[in-house]
Formats: C-alpha cells, sequence, structure tokens
C-alpha cells in the first residue's frame, strides 16, 4: 500500500498528464470535501445521522431489487453498544454485488452506477453507501463489513474502507465460502448517531418507506430488541424504470459539470448531443452562436464551472422538443390504495393520481396524493393521534426540512377549514405526497425537500384538494352521524321521566307511552337530514328573558 | 272578563278543580300527539322585550299574543320539556290532590333526582325549575298561587282595618290595628284574604322598612286613618296582588313612596303597571291607580335637600336613560323628572328627611304632599 502510494507520488512528480492531474485533483477533493462538509449530505444531529444511514442502504436495496424483479425483503437492525456506539447492519435480498465491485460500491465516493444513468431512481448522486463506509470510518475508525451472494451458491464475505486521500477502496478480510446467502448484507458501527421513535428517527424513516412501497417486505429490530415488521401489502413490482437521458431543461450547472468529468464523448458538442435527449448538432449551433467565446470542441472534462453556468443560462433561451413522459413510474392509485389500507386500516381513503405536467417549462413529473382518515392514521403521540403530512420524492420518505418544500408550502396553502380539517393538528390522519420525476429538484445536496417551484406547488395543491373533498365529504357524513347519535341519546334519556310524568298527569300508563315516545324518538332520528322543529327566533326570545326572569324571582324572593 | 267574572266568585276549592282539568286537558293533548306518532309540544307565549307592549289605555304591560312551539324531540328543548311536565305532575298529583301549598324551593327538591341510567339530574339549579313554572303557568294560562305555589313571603302592614285569612280550613280575623312594632306579615298567597271593618283613607307603601318602622312608631296610619305598608325593597307577588286588591274593593287612593333614585322609580312603575318578565300577571298583579308620591329629583331642591344628596352611579344613569325610553314612563311629568335627575345626577334617600329631624317626615313631608295633592302620575 505503502510502496504503490509511494509510487504513484513518483509518478505524479515525473510527468503527470493534465488529465491525471484532472483525476487526482477530483478524487481527492471528493472525498475530503464531503468529510468536512457532512451535514451536506444528512450527517447533521445524531438522529437524523442514523436515519440518513439506514435510508443510503435502504434505498440500495429496493433499487437494487426492482433491477431484478426480486420482491423487496429488508431487515435492519440497530443495537447500541458502549460508548454511545451503534451498530446497523442492513440485509436484503436483492442481486448481491459481484465481488469485482464490492470496492467500487462501497468505498469510492461518486463511483455508483447510478450516476451516469438517468432514470426515475432513488438515489441519484452515488456517493451514499460509500460515505455510510467514511462515516464509520470517521467516527469509530472501523471499516465496514459487507457479506454478499449472486444466488450462484458462493458467499463473498470482506471488510471495506475508504482511503480519504486517494478516493480509492481498501479491502481487507476477505473470505469466500459455499453457501445460499443470496443478496447483501452491511454491517457497520458508528459514533455521533442516535436512535429514538421521533418523526425524525429511523422507525418512521421505516414505515413511511413501507407505505410508498407496498411490494416491499421491511422489518426493523431495535435498541431494545423490539421487532416491527412492516409487511408486504402487495405483489407487483413496480416496473422497471427507463433509462432517459436529461433533458437540457432540467439540468443543473452542478449536474453538467458532473456528468461533463464521466463522459466518455470528445467533445464538448458531441456530449451535448450524446448525453442529453432532445438535443440535435442544429441545436449545439444554435448554442455555439449564443455563447462564441466558449470554444464547444474541447474535451468534456475541460469545461470550466462558468461556461457550464452559461451553458445552463442558454439552454433556456433555445426551443426544445419536450421530453418524454413515459419514464415516469408512480406508486399507482391501486398500490397506493392497498398498501394504506394494510398499514393504517384507515376509516376512509381517498388516493389521488394526477396526469403528468412539467415544470421549467419541460422537466416532466406527476403528483400522487393520498388521505387516510381513522384507524391507525396519523402519527401517534401517546396515546393521542397527531395529523400528519407524509412527503416523498420517487418514494423517497422526506423527513427533514419540511419547511422549505413544496409539498408543505402547498398544504399550508389549503384553507383546512373548507375540508373539515380545522383539526388538522389532532386529527388521526395520514396525507402521502410523492413526487414523482426523474430530475427531482432537490433544494439541496442533502435531498432533503422539494423546490417550490410554482408549477409544483400548485400541481399539489390541486393534488391535494381533490383527495381533501373526498375526505371532508367523509368527515361531514360522520359529524351527522354523531350528531344524530347525540341527538338521539338525549331524547332516549328524558322518555322515562316524561311518561312518569303524563301518567301522573293524565292516568295513561307510562309502560304504554314509553315504547310509542321511543319510536317517535327513533324515527326523529333515523334520517341525517331531519330538520329540527321550533321557529329559532322564538328560541331566541325565550332565551332572551331567561336573564330578565332570573332578577325577577331574585325580587320576589 | 266575563269568565273572569265567574272564576272570581268561584270557591277555592272549585278554582283548584278547575286547574286539575286544566293539567289534564295539556296531558291528554301530548297523549294524544305520542298515540298519533308526533312530535309532542307545548304552546308557550313568549315571554321577552320582543312580545311585552304596553296598554296605555289600561295602564298595564302586557304580553302579546306571539307563541314558541316547545318540542320533546328538539334537543335544545326536550330538556325543559320534562321539566315542565315534572312541575305538572308535581302541581296536580302533590300540591292539588291534596289541597296544599309548596314553596319554589319544595317543588325544586321534590322533582329533582338523578335521572336513570344517567348521570344527568333532572334539575340542576331551581332557576330550571322556576322558569318550567312559569312556562307551566303561561301555557295554562293561569298563575303560580293557582298552581299552589308560593314564592317567599315579603312585606308587613298595619293600620285601621281588619282582615280575614283562612290557614286551610282554619279562618282568622286579623286586626292591623293590634301589630305591634312589626305590622302583619303579608303572606305570599292572598287570594284568600277578605276585607273587613275598612276606616281606611288611602294606602301608603314605602319601599323600605325603615320607613315602615319610623311611620309606625309616630302612628301615623292611626292618626292619618290608613293602612302602611311596606315591601321591602322590589314588591313580592303576595303584596303587589293584595295592593290591587285593596284598590279594588276598598277603593281607596294608593300612593308609594321610595327613594329618589331611578330604582326605587322601577319599584313603584313594577306594582302599577307590572313588569316585563311577569307580563302575563300584569291583569293581576298591576295597580293602575296607584300614585307616586316621593320621593323626586324635584323633591332634593324642594325640601332643601341638596346637601344629604348622593352623587348617582353609572349605572344609575343607565337605568334611568333606559327608563326614560318605556313607554309607561312617557308621560310629561316624568320625563321632565327623569331629565332633572339626569341633569343633576343626584340621589336621595328618603331617610334623607331625618337630617331635619325625626318626625319630620310624619309632620311636614307626607302631610304636605298629600294635602297639596303633589303626585306624579
Amino acid at each position: 500500500m505503502a510502496e504503490k502510494k509511494a509510487a504513484q507520488e513518483k509518478e505524479t512528480e515525473k510527468a503527470p498528464s493534465r488529465d491525471e492531474l484532472e483525476k487526482s485533483f477530483k478524487e481527492y477533493s471528493v472525498a475530503e470535501f464531503f468529510k468536512k462538509n457532512r451535514q451536506m449530505l444528512g450527517y447533521s444531529g445524531k438522529i437524523r445521522s442514523l436515519t440518513t444511514l439506514v435510508h443510503e442502504f435502504v434505498t440500495n436495496s429496493l433499487d437494487s431489487c426492482e433491477d431484478a424483479k426480486i420482491l423487496p425483503e429488508i431487515r435492519v437492525e440497530i443495537s447500541q453498544l458502549p460508548d454511545e456506539h451503534y451498530r446497523l447492519v442492513v440485509e436484503d435480498n436483492g442481486t448481491g454485488i459481484p465481488k469485482k465491485n464490492v470496492g467500487q460500491a462501497l468505498g469510492k465516493l461518486l463511483a455508483g452506477t447510478k450516476f451516469s444513468n438517468r432514470a426515475q431512481k432513488r438515489g441519484q448522486q452515488g456517493i451514499g453507501a460509500a460515505y455510510a463506509t467514511l462515516f464509520a470510518q470517521i467516527t469509530t475508525g472501523k471499516p465496514t463489513k459487507v457479506k454478499t451472494g449472486l444466488g450462484d451458491g458462493r458467499v463473498y464475505e470482506c471488510q471495506v474502507s475508504v482511503d480519504v486521500k486517494s478516493n480509492e477502496p481498501s479491502i481487507t478480510d476477505e473470505k469466500e465460502y459455499a453457501g445460499k446467502f443470496k443478496g447483501l448484507r452491511i454491517e457497520a458501527e458508528y459514533a455521533e448517531v442516535g436512535y429514538n421513535r421521533s418523526e425524525y428517527g429511523s422507525y418512521e424513516y421505516l414505515r413511511r418507506t413501507a407505505l410508498a412501497n407496498p411490494h416491499a417486505q421491511l422489518s426493523l429490530v431495535e435498541p431494545d430488541n423490539q421487532i416491527t415488521v412492516f409487511p408486504r401489502a402487495s405483489k407487483d413490482i413496480p416496473n422497471k424504470p427507463k433509462n432517459v437521458q436529461p433533458h437540457p431543461l432540467g439540468i443543473t450547472t452542478s449536474d453538467l459539470m458532473d456528468m461533463a468529468q464521466v463522459s466518455s464523448a470528445r467533445k464538448i458538442s458531441s456530449f451535448l448531443v450524446s448525453d442529453f435527449t432532445r438535443v440535435s448538432a442544429d441545436k449545439v449551433k444554435e448554442l455555439q452562436s449564443l455563447m462564441p467565446a466558449v470554444d464547444l470542441e474541447r474535451a468534456p472534462k475541460a469545461l470550466a464551472w462558468s461556461e457550464a453556468e452559461e451553458l445552463v443560462k442558454n439552454f433556456q433561451k433555445v426551443k426544445w422538443i419536450a421530453p418524454e413522459t413515459d419514464a415516469l413510474i408512480p406508486i399507482g392509485e391501486d398500490q397506493l390504495e392497498k398498501s394504506l389500507k394494510n398499514l393504517l386500516e384507515p376509516e376512509k381513503l381517498k388516493v389521488v393520481e394526477r396526469k403528468p405536467r412539467v415544470f421549467r417549462g419541460g422537466i416532466p413529473f406527476s403528483v400522487e396524493v393520498a388521505i387516510a382518515y381513522g384507524g391507525k392514521s396519523g402519527q401517534h403521540v401517546g396515546d393521542a393521534r397527531k395529523g400528519e403530512l407524509t412527503r416523498f420524492a420517487n418514494r423517497v420518505p422526506l423527513l427533514f426540512d419540511a419547511g422549505n418544500c413544496a409539498i408543505t408550502e402547498a398544504f399550508k396553502s389549503l384553507d383546512l377549514n373548507r375540508y373539515d380539517l380545522k383539526e388538522f393538528e389532532t386529527m388521526p390522519v395520514t396525507i402521502l405526497v410523492n413526487f414523482v420525476s426523474v430530475y427531482v429538484p432537490y433544494t439541496g445536496a442533502g435531498k432533503l425537500a422539494i423546490s417550490a417551484e410554482e408549477e409544483v406547488v400548485s400541481e399539489i395543491k390541486f393534488a391535494l384538494m381533490e383527495a381533501a373533498r373526498d375526505i371532508s365529504q367523509y368527515l361531514h357524513g360522520l359529524a351527522k352521524a354523531e350528531e344524530q347519535e347525540r341527538r338521539r341519546l338525549i331524547f332516549f334519556k328524558y322518555i322515562k321521566e316524561i311518561a312518569q310524568a303524563l301518567e301522573d298527569v293524565t292516568g295513561r300508563k307510562a309502560s304504554v307511552l314509553e315504547p310509542k315516545l321511543k319510536k317517535i324518538a327513533e324515527e326523529r332520528t333515523a334520517f341525517l337530514e331531519a330538520q329540527e322543529e321550533g321557529d329559532p327566533d322564538a328560541e331566541k326570545e325565550l332565551e332572551d328573558i331567561e336573564e330578565q326572569f332570573e332578577e325577577e324571582v331574585k325580587n320576589d324572593g | 272578563m266575563a269568565a273572569k267574572k265567574n272564576e272570581k266568585d268561584m270557591t277555592q276549592k272549585e278554582k283548584a278543580a278547575l286547574i286539575d282539568i286544566k293539567i289534564d286537558e295539556l296531558g291528554q293533548q301530548l297523549v294524544k300527539e305520542i298515540e298519533a306518532g308526533q312530535n309532542p309540544h307545548l304552546d308557550i307565549p313568549i315571554r321577552g322585550s320582543g312580545n311585552v307592549f304596553y296598554d296605555a289605555k289600561a295602564k298595564q304591560i302586557m304580553l302579546g299574543d306571539k307563541i314558541a312551539k316547545r318540542y320533546l324531540f328538539n334537543v335544545a328543548h326536550s330538556r325543559r320539556f320534562m321539566q315542565t311536565l315534572l312541575v305538572a305532575s308535581y302541581v296536580k298529583k302533590d300540591l292539588l290532590a291534596n289541597n296544599l301549598t309548596a314553596t319554589l324551593r319544595d317543588l325544586y327538591y321534590a322533582k329533582k333526582h338523578t335521572i336513570a341510567g344517567t348521570k344527568e339530574d333532572t334539575i340542576d339549579e331551581q332557576k330550571e325549575s322556576d322558569g318550567a313554572i312559569v312556562d307551566l303557568e303561561v301555557s295554562l294560562d293561569t298563575f303560580r298561587e293557582r298552581l299552589h305555589l308560593r314564592a317567599e313571603p315579603k312585606g308587613r302592614m298595619a293600620g285601621t282595618l281588619k282582615v280575614k285569612d283562612r290557614v286551610r280550613d282554619k279562618v282568622d280575623t286579623i286586626d292591623l290595628e293590634r301589630m305591634g312594632s312589626g305590622g302583619w306579615a303579608v303572606p305570599s298567597i292572598v287570594e284568600q284574604i277578605e276585607f273587613v271593618d275598612s276606616e281606611i283613607e288611602y294606602v301608603l307603601v314605602a319601599e323600605k322598612n325603615a320607613i315602615f318602622d319610623r311611620l309606625n312608631e309616630d302612628d301615623y296610619w292611626k292618626k292619618n286613618k290608613c293602612l302602611l305598608m311596606t315591601t321591602a325593597g322590589q314588591a313580592a307577588r303576595g303584596a303587589r296582588r293584595l295592593l290591587q286588591r285593596i284598590s279594588a274593593e276598598l277603593k281607596v287612593p294608593i300612593y308609594a313612596l321610595t327613594d329618589s333614585d331611578p330604582y326605587g322609580w322601577y319599584i313603584y312603575s313594577t306594582m302599577k303597571y307590572g313588569s316585563m318578565a311577569l307580563a302575563h300577571e300584569s291583569e293581576r298583579l298591576g295597580c293602575p291607580e296607584m300614585k307616586f308620591l316621593g320621593m323626586s329629583t324635584s323633591d332634593i331642591e324642594h325640601y332643601d335637600l341638596s346637601a344629604v344628596t348622593i352623587k348617582a352611579k353609572d349605572i344609575d344613569i343607565k337605568r334611568a336613560q333606559e327608563m326614560k325610553a318605556y313607554d309607561w314612563f312617557k308621560t310629561k311629568e316624568w320625563q321632565a323628572e327623569i331629565n332633572l335627575f339626569l341633569e343633576k345626577k343626584l340621589k336621595a334617600e328618603i331617610q334623607a328627611l331625618s337630617s331635619k329631624n325625626l318626625q319630620y317626615i310624619s309632620k311636614e313631608y307626607l302631610p304636605d304632599k298629600i294635602n297639596a295633592q303633589d303626585f306624579l302620575p
């Protein structure tokens, strides 16, 4: 190792090519950069850091299973060790990782397979799992234990860490043996993390993941050894996301830079045509005429940040054909219904799926909303319930930074009064919003919140309104039925007294009058629309005099 | 009016039988509705400012003809409906049938109990049963005394008059000249009272016990051949009814004596015209011929009492402003008095006359006023 490093350094000293220099600079900076800026990736706060780790592994597991059309079974185990260390084990039944790729997948930042292929996937940056490895290293100094099997009768185990300086994986303790294990098991030890059942904790993360992934079976072992299983609600595996190249209107400067770094194209111009959808040679010419100072015939790796910025700006000025919308994969009305019925057992459920729309002039997206009322719906706080708004982007729960999210903004703009949700804070209600797009406009690298683009916010609002209308109607009926029951009880309460008084007055037997009175009371409360008799004005006047009368009686003695 | 005359000639027993029949009719009507599967209801005349008017000719505050229907099966009504029936049952079965009378509080305790299978009481506070009693009164077009219910007695009297009173079947003749320092307590029910050997020329009603005691000590009623009475504040029903009967049957004038303030004047107006809350009883309790002797705001100046006045409070001013708008205070004399009060903002108690000397009221003020017929309408 040391020898190799020394040799590298020697080589570098000799005659580094421009490419090599850039490469080493980039890789060096990535690991170092993230080490220093961990909060950008969600590693700030103890509870949240652990949730982020769970998130990284679980999303990878789900994606891996879906790719291979496997019904996911994911087991998460969190245990507390001395000195406030935690052990996290995540095990799935996915495809597993070929031995030669383990290092790349778990010990090298930005090396994931997702980065260069733009499908609507849960993760997009390929930093996650490797950063988890790095996080274990930083906080406890320990490598991450990996066990994987491809289903070919062989099992491979090793320990992985990241060489921070070179951003290269370091693999030790390798073992290979015969076994039936298929899938991936990760085990690592972390410090500076914490566990509880708050709305930011791993439990909540898995519960919400289960809501949005009815085909998955998730189980969690908590530090107190409590086991929770979120059972599978459906055996329909979502369609494999179609690979789509990014559309010029849906790209940010930093994305463009990243793409340019890994592109195999030789020139910026051909990179644009080959790596983007709807970009033709003519369109490149048009772009070039808009920015004559930038030479698009250079290698993509040579693209400078300021040039990328200018390119993105000019993308907005060119007329593009809209991207295809068939790449969107929503959870689906049917699946959502199964899922929420399975986990929440609601009294009333409404699922709304909206047609795809575009934002930023060309990025397709669609919105799914489900509102569940009653049963196990709502956030459980002790014995009490709280209405909850659960946010998702491509089925991934967004637990943090709610205040900056398009979903929260859309919800806030609803007039809850109008939808009988005025008491939302104390109602057994779960609202689920899933934002579906190949390109999710996150507000930051931590992928916590969806940027509040105008088209996005209003589309979410429409979906919420549509679902809320149904719930409102149900609640309205419920309130009416409750009112009827209340009235019935009031009437029944007095019947005995009245029958007896009437017997005293008229001699007519109370035992004869009572059943007749009950029958009338039943009839008068049987219909939801039954009107109370009586003149409201007269009623008010009667009330009016009560006070006056009281005074009079007082004087009267 | 013809029916009333007939009623007047009835004996106590016949009157009780009449109410008994009325309650029975009310019950039968409800049974009929129940058997027809209808929502049982009571017709209850509305008592309240919206259904009360001043009859200038009769000089009475009267109840209008607006009627509210109270339904058993209406959540806002059912509890009160039940309470009204409890009152009806108590009056018929416990009071009338046994020829007994009871206080409002007796009834409250007799009918208060927990409703079977609930944690709710039939009646929580006495004001609920009191209200139900008035409901029954008005829906039967009768009054409390006929239901054998009495309020706390209040008021005393002494004078050159004898009355016959009756306790169930025992009859007592009471000489109101021989009532000592305390006077005769006016009972809460006075229907049975008969007047005998009247030598009175007028009745003087004082708002305050202290004035009664002062004038009684001064032998005022003996020297002036009158009946002296105190209402001890707002006049109770017994006292009001008795005053009306004296006015009608003995045909003597009645003079009221109150403090010089809106509260005292209102006591006077209640005795004379009736009240809004008991407008249905004005005919029976009002005393339209009554006159106001004093004290008025102009008395303060006339009798040189400026040194012993009290500053009016905001609530007095407000009360005066309200009274000024009442139809029965619309005479020019009262309007002038109220305006004077609102201008001076001063009150005076009757006892202020004692600042001259203790007997000033009996020797100067009252004779002076009565001789000059210096009254307000």
